[in-house]
């Protein structure tokens, strides 16, 4: 069962990616093991998303421009406004990417 | 001319219009041939605000918002245009869509433009009596009020599909030209007054 390898151009990502880039650099661990490693980083962060974080983030916006293809959306909202447990983050420009979680799965 | 004002807006040519009533046009609907193979995948990749789902529906299905209108555009290079509220609307937005194609290098014509079906609507502000008109009209009307609140009207000619709804909302479709409307309404509207519910 394969994950989406979206979340490691995150910060922590991108963090490890690089940790693991060191690693492999200085001869601590095999190419493989790093490559073993993201995989498993890749289905943690959608088991974590999925079962771990509680919180509900609403948004809204003008939509600027959408797309779907190859079954992933893209929207581009303008004006945007995010909504964190009463918090407000006005945002002016904000690309989504949202990909189904199901299709992978299987 | 003969002419009377209709609640403020521009005045009413009542040779044309006897009812005094203008059917509105809500949709028009297009085809034209850009008459050219296109990739796709590479229309949805590339243009903004578009949808390919080739599971689902063998065309990229695209809006603009001015004309505010919706394209679905065909392998083939085959397009048809909905959601304009005039014939020159459909054909301006169809050739935007054309050109957009365009730009993403394909070479795209415009062919064979021909508007396809023409919807309008219009309220005669009475009830009507829909039983009465049925059975009246039989040969042209369907009234299933279990199935469809609506009487649906079948007239020959011009050859336009009404709907009439017992609040005197009426829905005109089939047309290819906009007078086949004004011409079905002026038609149907002499019945309607016929029919019309007198309330208590």
């Amino acid at each position: 069962m394969g994950s989406y390898e979206l979340y490691r151009k995150s910060s922590i990502g991108m963090s490890l990616t690089d940790a693991l880039d060191e690693l492999v650099t200085n001869g601590t661990i095999s190419p493989l093991l790093a490559v073993k490693v993201l995989m498993q980083f890749d289905k943690s962060m959608n088991d974590a998303l999925q079962q771990k974080v509680k919180s509900k983030t609403t948004f809204k916006g003008h939509l600027h421009t959408y797309r779907f293809c190859d079954n992933v959306w893209t929207f581009i909202l303008e004006n945007a406004v995010f909504k964190t447990d009463n918090e407000l983050q006005p945002v002016d420009r904000v690309k989504i990417v949202a990909c189904d979680a199901k299709i992978i799965s299987r | 001319m003969a002419e009377i004002s209709l609640e403020g807006s521009q005045p009413v040519d009542l040779l044309k219009h006897p009812s005094g009533i203008i059917p509105t046009l809500q949709n028009v609907v297009s085809t034209v041939n850009m008459d050219c193979k296109l990739e796709l995948k590479t229309i949805a990749l590339h243009a903004r605000n578009a949808e390919y789902n080739p599971k689902r529906f063998a065309a990229v299905i695209m809006r603009i918002r001015e004309p505010k209108t919706t394209a679905l555009i065909f392998a083939s290079g085959k397009m048809v245009c909905t959601g304009a509220k005039s014939e020159q609307q459909s054909k301006l937005a169809a050739r935007k869509y054309a050109r957009i194609i365009q730009k993403l290098g394909f070479p795209a014509q415009f062919k064979d433009f021909k508007i396809q079906n023409i919807v309008a609507s219009c309220d005669v502000k009475f009830p009507i009596r829909l039983e009465g008109l049925a059975y009246a009209h039989g040969h042209f009307s369907s009234y299933e009020p279990e199935l469809f609140p609506g009487l649906i009207y079948r007239m020959k000619q011009p050859k336009i599909v009404l709907l009439i709804f017992v609040s005197g909302k009426i829905v005109l479709t089939g047309a290819k030209v906009r007078d086949e409307i004004y011409e079905a309404f002026e038609n149907i509207y002499p019945v309607l007054s016929e029919f019309r519910k007198v309330q208590h």
